[in-house]
């Protein structure tokens, strides 16, 4: 890395441009996000090419909040409907919360024994659970419907979660491939101190996968977060209704009726947030169990 | 895949405990609604009314189904333009990330999009990129070129709609590949240091191998996600102008849920489900991903 | 949580062919004495939930529940309650969607009931009632309110352009030069030059305002507040019949030749293209952001285009045509009661009282649609005068006879898929206007 003086330099900067403009490119849709959310819907049209909000007013994030009442919501081009922003917050948590936790444990094990046990036809069944990733969710969602109405599910926490809760084949084939990379002798060792697989999964195993566990729980937690089809089928109910569901009503309420704009961006940045605090609180922890890596 | 050594007993039970509850949930929720599909694919169903056993008929109109040719046709155009730029960017980053910060503030800014539902980053997008009111093509028109119509041209629409979807799942594939970087021993590198090998050298003869089974489980997932491109056309374009961007699963969601042909939609399902396979076993085959060059 | 759980396991061995076995099962709805109802626009509910109040006050047995979800989301779900017998007691339908449900019998008559009450079914502009019958005569929907399509204008443009207002009354068309309604939009298109479209010199390429918007929702077969006021006013008629006609004519060389004519208006720079139009946002917008002096869209669209601040708003009806009259399609809604509901005596109470002039006055009052019953629609264009908005325009022809029942057949979504992307080739030149043709023989052989 050393051979030529200036190159690594050079190159470090190219790097960091690069990686700057990247940056911009994705952080630009959000910048601009934002200032719709701060606009005025009545003139946002008539100053479409402003990088400024048009007609500066937090109104659209009152609306979101609940603060606004019925006629200022209306006078403002938003939809007539209020929305109890905490209290949707909270299923939103409780539900991903639950999903994640038991995802993420459940994968693992499931993970743990497509990746280091050993025994005839895993491949093949690694495989049977794979093909759940292509199956149209169209195709599950009715079926999965039936089922929560037979079970007399609908409207509780547990619709929302149980199709999530135990597995998705993305989290077991993540997990598994992080678990093909661990080697053997750790195990081995454990094993003849006389360890068994439950003892050598959750003592050895998981702690030596922190960083991908904790990938995949905030990439599990996002996904769950941003359900919207489902929770909107079977968790309508005041009690239970999420925010993704409740935010709703700022997308379009007619055939050709345009969204709230404003009341939609700032409803999405809103919901976001809380998902982004997680994210500089794992994001720590990433970066604090880089060092696994060094076990082999 | 690994080897079988002899002096490890099989850990048949074991398998099945920690399977229990992973296969519960994939039975129920995925395996059992797919056999249904499977059993519809071959019934005259309308959603509403109790389904018709009618044998293969589903499958052979879907052999004389231009439409369906068509979206084919179209979605792979958007698979193709879709992974080929996602996975050179996020690969690009990831080795970028890995080789110059550890910093949790570039990931997780390369990860916001991916922290947005995909029919509100549609629904942005297309506001930007509207031909006539956009800030994308106003800002083009302060350089001085014409207003581009992304999504409504019949040319650029998939692209467009292809490069909508690498924006918001490009940090996140970057996220995973760099996961799969950091699993790679510093050592590994330290050795390639050593020799004097260059940077081009260490990516292609070190860092590539090692990424083998992330990469083949990226490129595995994020094909087939691709494949299912959907709410983006639902939100923009909606199959249009013309057919140019009816997808495949558009195109299924009309007949099932638009039309209510519910069974012949299954069938189409099935065949693409065969696609999909078809195309994991083989890129599982051609990444080999289950091995680690590290075992 | 644990306790669910087992049950889950108890269930998963017997669960039944759950998708199968339960399609369209009775037994849905809310308890016996809750109506559940449904509707999509949120600006609409708060009339409706004061419509629920007063009911509840007359029948205090029978509580209302109403739930309201955006328009796509609505029938997403709707289908997916119906095919699980959990769909609501009654609710907000929709033409697209009302044959198809009324044959699937998903949807209760109300003949019956209508007949035992005596409720009066002549009361609504002529045919509207119509609609929500089927072939076999069944009634499946009372109507609660109605739409036309006008043109909308932008007043600056047209004072700029020195046009009165009042000239817009008159205004002719034909497919061949497309009369002084072409005239118009023609002096109301100026480029970035400042030319208007009529004179010379005139640069199409680049067009700062277009003298007429393009509706950017797909027309499929109906081109409802695209092109159908044009096509209707030469005479020419979707099918053989309406409601319930088997036969289309697109094949019809009167409604080709105004496809050519719309297509000639984007060639002429006076209409934007299918792509633009497509681009992004839509044509009130654009409408709102100065881009458009013209634009021809449904009453239901109203408080859109006066909702800009900035832009002053005028309505006008739609041209006149060879057939020497005007033509607007003429559309509603009706609240129809799901046949799996297990209270049907108190949903067809609700239904009633949604029809009633008491319910239907409170709609009005909101001045967000036009009530069905002409004495709420009284209401309502009061409402909309306070508000600076005259529906005269809107209610014009209706009154001079010059509306189109929606065309209602089987088949409809078949016929926009392949209606849909067969006039979007026309207007983006791909095909001829004659492809039309090859495209009514695909739709008629739905029929067969």
């Amino acid at each position: 890395m050393t051979s030529t003086p200036i190159g690594p330099r050079w190159r470090k900067a190219l790097g960091w441009t690069v990686l700057a403009v990247l940056v911009l490119i994705t952080l630009f849709p959000f910048y601009w996000m934002l200032r719709v959310s701060l606009s005025d819907n009545r003139v946002l049209a008539a100053n479409a090419d402003s990088l400024l909000p048009a007609g500066f007013t937090l109104g659209a994030f009152e609306r979101v909040l609940g603060l606004a009442s019925l006629e200022e919501a209306r006078a403002q081009g938003g939809s007539g409907a209020s929305i109890d922003f905490w209290r949707y917050l909270l299923n939103s948590v409780l539900t991903a919360t639950l999903i994640t936790a038991g995802q993420v444990l459940f994968s693992s094990m499931a993970a743990y024994a497509f990746a280091r046990l050993r025994w005839p036809g895993r491949d093949a069944v690694f495989f049977v659970f794979l093909t759940a990733l292509m199956i149209p969710p169209i195709f599950t969602a009715l079926p999965n419907f039936v089922l929560m109405r037979d079970l007399e599910l609908l409207n509780t926490y547990a619709a929302i979660v149980l199709p999530f809760f135990f597995m998705t084949p993305f989290a077991v084939f993540f997990m598994r491939q992080f678990l093909l990379g661990i080697s053997r002798e750790v195990e081995e060792a454990a094993r003849i101190d006389g360890a068994g697989h439950p003892r050598i999964f959750f003592r050895i195993v998981l702690p030596m996968s922190r960083a991908p566990l904790a990938t995949l729980a905030l990439l599990a937690y996002i996904t769950a977060w941003n359900e919207y089809f489902w929770p909107l089928l079977v968790g309508q109910g005041e009690g239970v209704r999420v925010l993704t569901v409740a935010l709703g009503v700022f997308r379009s309420q007619t055939p050709q009726g345009s969204p709230d704009w404003a009341g939609l961006m700032a409803a999405t940045l809103l919901a976001a947030l809380p998902v982004i605090a997680l994210f500089v609180a794992f994001g720590r922890r990433i970066v604090d169990s880089i060092q696994f890596s060094g076990i082999k | 895949m690994t080897t079988h050594r002899t002096r490890h007993r099989s850990d048949v039970w074991p398998a099945l405990l920690f399977l229990l509850p992973a296969g519960f949930g994939f039975v129920l929720f995925y395996a059992w609604p797919a056999v249904q599909t499977f059993y519809l694919s071959f019934t005259d169903y309308s959603l509403l009314a109790a389904p018709n056993w009618i044998g293969a008929q589903n499958y052979r109109d879907a052999l004389g189904d231009a439409r369906f040719g068509n979206a084919l046709l179209v979605t792979v155009e958007y698979v193709v333009i879709n992974i080929g730029v996602q996975t050179v960017a996020a690969l690009f980053i990831a080795v970028l990330m890995h080789r110059l910060t550890k910093s949790s503030l570039v990931r997780g800014l390369l990860l916001l999009p991916y922290l947005i539902a995909n029919v509100v980053v549609a629904l942005v997008w297309y506001n930007m990129l509207d031909a006539q009111l956009g800030i994308v093509n106003a800002v083009l028109s302060w350089v001085g070129i014409d207003p581009v119509a992304f999504f409504g041209e019949t040319s650029t629409a998939i692209p467009t709609i292809a490069l909508v979807n690498v924006w918001r799942h490009m940090g996140y594939t970057a996220l995973l590949i760099f996961a799969g970087l950091q699993a790679i021993p510093k050592s590994v590198y330290e050795a390639a240091a050593i020799d004097g090998a260059s940077e081009w050298r260490i990516f292609r003869g070190v860092t590539l191998p090692l990424l083998r089974p992330v990469l083949a489980m990226v490129l595995v997932l994020t094909v087939i996600g691709s494949f299912q491109i959907f709410d983006t056309v639902a939100v923009t374009t909606k199959g249009g102008p013309v057919d140019a961007t009816r997808v495949i699963y558009f195109y299924l969601y009309e007949k099932a849920f638009q039309q209510f042909d519910f069974g012949y939609a299954a069938a189409l399902s099935v065949v693409l489900f065969l696609i999909l396979a078809g195309l994991a076993v083989a890129q599982l085959r051609l990444l080999r991903a289950g091995s680690s060059d590290l075992d | 949580m644990h306790n669910k759980l087992s049950k889950l396991a108890a269930l998963a061995v017997a669960v039944p062919l759950a998708l199968v076995g339960c399609a369209g099962a009775p037994g849905g709805g809310s308890g016996s004495d809750e109506i559940t109802y449904w509707l999509w626009d949120a600006n609409q509910l708060p009339a409706y939930q004061a419509c629920a109040t007063d009911f509840e006050k007359a029948n205090p047995d029978t509580k209302v529940k109403v739930e309201q979800f955006g328009w796509a989301d609505y029938w997403n779900k709707l289908t997916t309650d119906l095919v699980a017998g959990t769909a609501p007691d009654v609710f907000t339908n929709h033409l697209n969607y009302f044959a198809t449900y009324a044959a699937k019998n998903q949807l209760l008559p109300l003949d019956e009931f209508v007949t035992r009450d005596g409720v009066p079914t002549d009361v609504y502009p002529q045919g509207l009632a119509d609609l929500w019958t089927t072939q076999d005569g069944k009634r499946y929907g009372l109507p609660k309110d109605f739409d036309t399509v006008a043109l909308f204008y932008n007043k600056e443009m047209l004072a700029d352009a020195g046009v009165a207002e009042a000239d817009l009354a008159n205004l002719t068309w034909n497919p061949q030069d497309g009369g002084t309604y072409e005239k118009l939009i023609a002096h109301l298109t100026v480029d970035a030059n400042g030319k208007r479209g009529d004179e010379p010199g005139f640069d199409k390429t680049k067009v700062a305002v277009h003298g007429l918007g393009l509706d950017e929702n797909n027309g499929a077969g109906v081109g409802q507040q695209m092109w159908s006021m044009y096509a209707l006013s030469t005479g020419w008629t979707y099918t053989d019949e309406n409601p319930w006609g088997s036969h289309f004519n697109y094949d019809d060389p009167r409604f080709q030749r105004t496809m050519a004519w719309f297509r000639g208006l984007m060639d002429k720079g006076y209409l934007p293209s299918l792509a633009t139009a497509r681009s992004g946002t839509s044509v009130n917008d654009g409408f709102g952001a100065g881009k458009y002096a013209l634009s021809t869209n449904g009453s239901w669209m109203i408080n859109s285009y006066f909702g800009y601040d900035g832009v002053e708003v005028g309505v006008a009806p739609t041209p006149t045509g060879p057939s020497g009259k005007r033509a607007t399609i003429f559309n509603g809604l009706a609240d129809s009661i799901y046949t799996g509901t297990d209270n049907r005596e108190g949903a067809w109470k609700w239904v009633k009282h949604l029809a009633s002039a008491e319910c239907q006055k409170t709609v009005g009052e909101q001045a967000v649609v036009f009530p069905a019953l002409p004495e709420a629609l009284a209401v309502a264009k009061e409402k909309f005068a306070a508000k600076g908005v005259d529906i005269t325009a809107f209610t014009q022809p209706v009154d001079e006879g010059a509306t189109h029942l929606y065309p209602i057949t089987d088949h409809a979504p078949e016929i926009a898929a392949v209606m849909g992307p067969a006039i979007d080739a026309v207007l983006t030149s791909q095909a001829d206007p004659a492809s039309l043709t090859q495209a009514n023989e695909q739709v008629n052989a739905l029929f067969r």
